[in-house]
């Protein structure tokens, strides 16, 4: 019986070693190796220990400023859909949430379905129609097609969230001669955080992120943080490992915080945002 | 006062289906008829009905893309489902630090696909990637993606599970702390061994909820587009193509936006094929979490 439990116990342990070494040993990897001089990136044995240093940063700053734009590119972009997408699917959410009706469920369905599309399809038409409204290389093209690609999910948590809220509430407010639009503001939304938080985490990693959207429409001025990696991947035999890990740490550190910090959001919106419709 | 109604929560729910109407369901109904034309960037377009689709399902190459995205779905959406059930009944029997290890399960959430790109062409790197140099000191068969088609599929496998495990956990993982402790109480007054338990209390209840992770993963993996295209471009010769790159291949490359269209189109109505089954089965009331 103890050999049992002490097997068990051992089994259980290795587990969540393999489970730990899965997960954290790619970041962890290429966080210490942009800190690694030169030779010792490609030293094999791997070297653990070593002199850290911040050279490769200060030479991606050199080098490559354009990474830093693309950094402040993603950054307004993100801002932007976050609150797009906030906005309107805390409206539409609030909506779905206190009324029903056969238009309503089936606009709904609509919504949850038209989620499932795969983006790279809109592109073909809209490639064409982006540069016909001189929105080719802005970052209100990408504000839009990120919002939109978001606004669905947005909507059907909002209305999760909003559902869990006593009606009694907006009837109160009414009473007291508040309009819909205060009664959203003042009283449905401030006990609905979760929800615009669990939104806010889905658009902001995605945002932060994003790689086909900026592709294609992008190239210069708007050009985001992940396209300027992807830029330097693909001049691969001129760049060095050292500038490319410290670019990917910049990149990823910011928003690996974020979601660290809001992992409970994340988590309820994942399955509220799937197991719910 | 239904006129009334409607004048009142139009102005709350025209953003949204503004958006969506303008961005996604328009520029897809525009698509079926470029998908029914032929046409090219400064080119008039003109009809020639089904042949488009035609050249698409004739074409060698899309039949290539196709076995591999298959083959991609298949096989890493249902590994993966696999692991993130036995990390879920592994979190769920009871571990040590549990906050921290599900923030570290969920990390790779965090990741783009361009940096975990990065991350995992040099941990396979053939030369001097860690990964490939421990699998060697094992005497282990090693990675060889930047030749060997086959190779370069399975580093894109393992890629977009290591970037969509958090997702599939979670949602099992959910799933599984909603099922009561009082079924497994009675389950062992009954005399049921651990595995009997498993069989017949934890699988048959968390059969929707896999089902749901199961299908948004169909539908997410059949449009992988980026994994690829950073790690192979889909070559080499385009042996590593997937649909979504095929798609790109065609238009933006070879500007022909006719077949584009009616792969694109495949690719839609696949996906509302899956998301038909999602739906069902959300309607049918089966799914409930305990929040």
């Amino acid at each position: 019986m103890r050999t049992e439990r002490l097997l068990i116990g051992a089994g259980k342990a290795l587990a969540v070693i393999a489970i730990l070494f899965w997960s954290l040993f790619p970041i962890l990897f290429i966080a210490m190796s942009s800190l690694k001089p030169g030779q010792d990136i490609f030293a094999v044995p791997p070297k653990w220990l070593f002199a850290p240093t911040f050279k490769h940063y200060a030479e991606l700053w050199r080098s490559w400023g354009v990474f830093f734009d693309g950094l402040l590119n993603s950054l307004l972009i993100t801002v932007g859909a976050t609150l797009l997408a906030i906005v309107a699917s805390a409206c539409a959410g609030y909506v779905y949430s206190r009324n029903s009706g056969r238009w309503l469920g089936a606009s709904l369905l609509g919504l949850i379905i038209i989620r499932l599309i795969p983006p790279i399809v809109v592109t073909l038409p809209l490639f064409p129609i982006v540069n016909a409204l001189g929105l080719s290389d802005t970052h209100l093209a990408l504000i839009l097609l990120y919002a939109t690609f978001f606004v669905s999910l947005g909507t059907v948590l909002m209305r999760t969230f909003m559902d869990q809220i006593p009606r009694e509430l907006d009837e109160a407010a009414s009473i007291d001669g508040a309009s819909r639009m205060t009664i959203l503001r003042k009283v449905i939304l401030p006990l609905a955080m979760p929800g615009v938080l669990a939104v806010a985490v889905f658009v902001i990693v995605f945002s932060w992120n994003e790689f086909l959207f900026a592709f294609i429409f992008t190239a210069t001025k708007a050009k985001t943080a992940p396209l300027v990696i992807s830029e330097m991947i693909g001049s691969i035999d001129g760049v060095d490992w050292g500038i490319l890990f410290a670019a990917a740490t910049v990149q990823l550190v910011p928003v690996l915080v974020f979601v660290v910090f809001m992992n409970r959001y994340l988590v309820a919106g994942l399955t509220a945002g799937s197991t719910k419709g | 006062m239904q006129l009334q109604r409607t004048a009142r929560i139009l102005p709350l729910l025209a953003p949204v289906h503004l958006l969506i109407l303008s961005v996604i369901v328009l520029p897809s109904l525009y698509v079926v008829w470029l998908s029914l034309n032929t046409s090219s960037f400064g080119q008039a377009p003109s009809f020639v009905g089904l042949q488009n689709y035609w050249r698409v399902l004739t074409d060698p190459a899309f039949h290539s893309a196709l076995l591999n995205t298959v083959v991609l779905v298949v096989v890493a959406v249902h590994l993966e489902l696999a692991v993130g059930l036995g990390m879920a009944l592994l979190f769920a029997s009871g571990l040590p630090f549990r906050r921290f290890l599900l923030v570290a399960v969920l990390a790779p959430y965090a990741v783009s696909e361009v940096t975990a790109v990065v991350m995992w062409r040099f941990l396979f790197d053939p030369d001097a990637g860690p990964i490939t140099l421990a699998l060697r000191a094992f005497g282990l068969p090693t990675l060889d993606w930047s030749f060997e088609p086959s190779h370069a599929m399975g580093l894109i496998g393992l890629l977009t599970i290591w970037l969509h495990l958090p997702f599939t956990f979670v949602i099992v993982y959910a799933a599984r702390l909603a099922i009561p402790g009082e079924l497994y109480e009675a389950a062992r007054i009954d005399g049921a061994t651990r595995w009997q338990a498993f069989r017949r209390v934890t699988l048959p209840l968390l059969g929707p909820a896999m089902l749901i992770a199961l299908l948004f993963r169909y539908i997410f993996a059949f449009r992988l587009f980026s994994e690829a295209w950073l790690l192979t471009k889909g070559g080499p010769a385009r042996s590593t193509e997937v649909v979504a790159i095929y798609l790109y291949q065609e238009a933006f490359s070879f500007n022909a936006f006719g077949p584009a269209a009616a792969t694109a189109w495949i690719m839609v109505l696949a996906s509302l094929l899956l998301a038909g089954a999602y739906v069902l089965l959300l309607r049918r009331g089966g799914i409930s979490h305990a929040h």
